[in-house]
């Protein structure tokens, strides 16, 4: 059974198109979308074909069934989520994408191969981000009302913890243990204005120099997933940024430990 | 007042910036991402601060959260880009970091105290600190994504035209 796209006068297959809407809707959860800009995009393309879309969002699988309109010719597609690495540049291709589709009525095969092309593009050189990430946490401290011995402080502990994180992201390692370790080095970093009574807010330097780490994108998405009635995958993405954030507080209190300050 | 007010607009547009750098946000979207973080974080100053409004901070996150939102969805359209793009990494300088390691620190403490004197002080930590951090999430959410579905119209067809220029 096929469907004949007025537009082109080209025949578009259920099947054809779940293989592609399920590709998409996975390379856009992997890039940090929320669910309901996920649904909203993958309706638009298939609509276009004249087809009806369902899924079933997970961190984890994307289960897809698409039909034609008669309910006649339906085809369901279970696809792995490989890895989730927030990219909001890839999200705004994406997104343009599901409209190019839209406007232009581009057939499956060439949208595949301009989904190709988004996802195959370099990704930026992350080591470019550190100093302005370093610089990101020390302004951060800053509002927390630490002064400028603890944003130098902060600025320290998150160059060494964030350089660390490349460094073990690079070699493969976990995300939770690296969590851990980073937290470590930053919070140990951090002690050093109160260890060397360098400033006069050492509390301040030590609180926030592990504040990069904080699953802020994962929680955002998880309760505006909830927001929009997506509860599973809310829960999914809660239960995920609570863990991360589980890994960074146990990393922070075996530096504190180690250190002989105090949490509260 | 003034100075500090400015300050924080300044700092959470750093903020901001070197933040949404982990998230791989289009060039153009840093622009955006420091002009609404520094309009959301000093308005929650200001509705925070004791000689202004004095709110209590899950309140001045949800407002201050409802305006970056609008502010966002408003822009994404010139920006060509979807909503989040610039809304979420504005959004992390007010997310609750310090709450949130505070609640599993104060679990950890609970568990290390087990004695009926101190267990209740440190139990009371764990549920202030995650109480506070919960709420101050979803009112921030909240906030932030009433003006997507508010403005779906907008909000949804913002790259619509950028793809034409593709």
């Amino acid at each position: 059974m096929t469907t004949t796209n007025p537009t082109t006068s080209e025949t578009v297959t259920a099947r054809a198109a779940a293989r592609f809407i399920s590709d998409y809707a996975c390379r856009l959860l992997e890039c940090g979308a929320t669910c309901v800009r996920i649904e909203k995009n993958v309706n638009r393309i298939a609509r276009t074909w004249h087809l009806t879309a369902a899924m079933t969002i997970t961190p984890a699988h994307i289960s897809l069934t698409v039909s034609d309109t008669g309910g006649s010719d339906t085809f369901t597609l279970i696809t792995a989520v490989s890895h989730t690495s927030v990219s909001y540049d890839m999200n705004t291709s994406l997104s343009r994408l599901s409209w190019h589709i839209a406007d232009n009525a581009t057939d499956p095969a060439r949208a595949t191969a301009m989904l190709h092309e988004i996802t195959n593009r370099p990704r930026p050189d992350k080591w470019k981000t550190l100093p302005l990430v370093a610089l990101a946490n020390a302004s951060f401290c800053r509002l927390f009302g630490g002064d400028a011995t603890a944003m130098a402080t902060v600025f320290a502990a998150t160059t060494a913890g964030y350089a660390l994180k490349l460094i073990l992201s690079e070699a493969g390692m976990d995300l939770r243990p690296t969590l851990i370790l980073c937290a470590f080095v930053s919070s140990v970093l951090g002690a050093t204005d109160g260890l060397f009574s360098l400033g006069s807010t050492p509390d301040i330097a030590i609180a926030t120099s592990i504040l990069y780490l904080v699953p802020g994108i994962p929680f955002l998405n998880a309760f505006s997933d909830m927001i929009a009635g997506h509860y599973t995958c809310s829960f999914s993405r809660l239960a995920g940024a609570a863990i991360l954030t589980c890994c960074l507080s146990a990393g922070l209190c075996g530096g504190m430990l180690l250190m002989g300050a105090g949490m509260f | 007042m003034i100075t500090e007010f400015l300050q924080d607009a300044l700092f959470a547009a750093i903020a901001a910036i070197g933040f949404a750098a982990i998230s791989d946000p289009p060039r153009k979207a840093y622009l955006y991402c420091a002009t609404i973080a520094a309009a959301g974080h000093s308005v929650r100053f200001l509705l925070m601060h004791a000689d202004t409004a004095g709110m209590h901070i899950v309140t001045a996150s949800a407002l201050a959260a409802l305006i970056t939102g609008t502010m966002a969805v408003l822009l994404s359209t010139r920006a060509g880009m979807p909503a989040e793009t610039f809304l979420f990494p504005a959004l992390l300088p007010m997310i609750p970091g310090i709450y949130a390691y505070k609640t599993f620190g104060g679990l950890i403490l609970c568990l290390m105290h087990a004695d009926e004197s101190s267990f209740p002080h440190y139990f009371y930590l764990f549920a202030h600190n995650g109480m506070t951090c919960l709420f101050i999430l979803l009112g921030m959410t909240v906030g932030a994504t009433v003006p997507i579905f508010l403005l779906k119209r907008i909000s949804f067809r913002a790259t619509r035209d950028a793809a034409h220029h593709e």
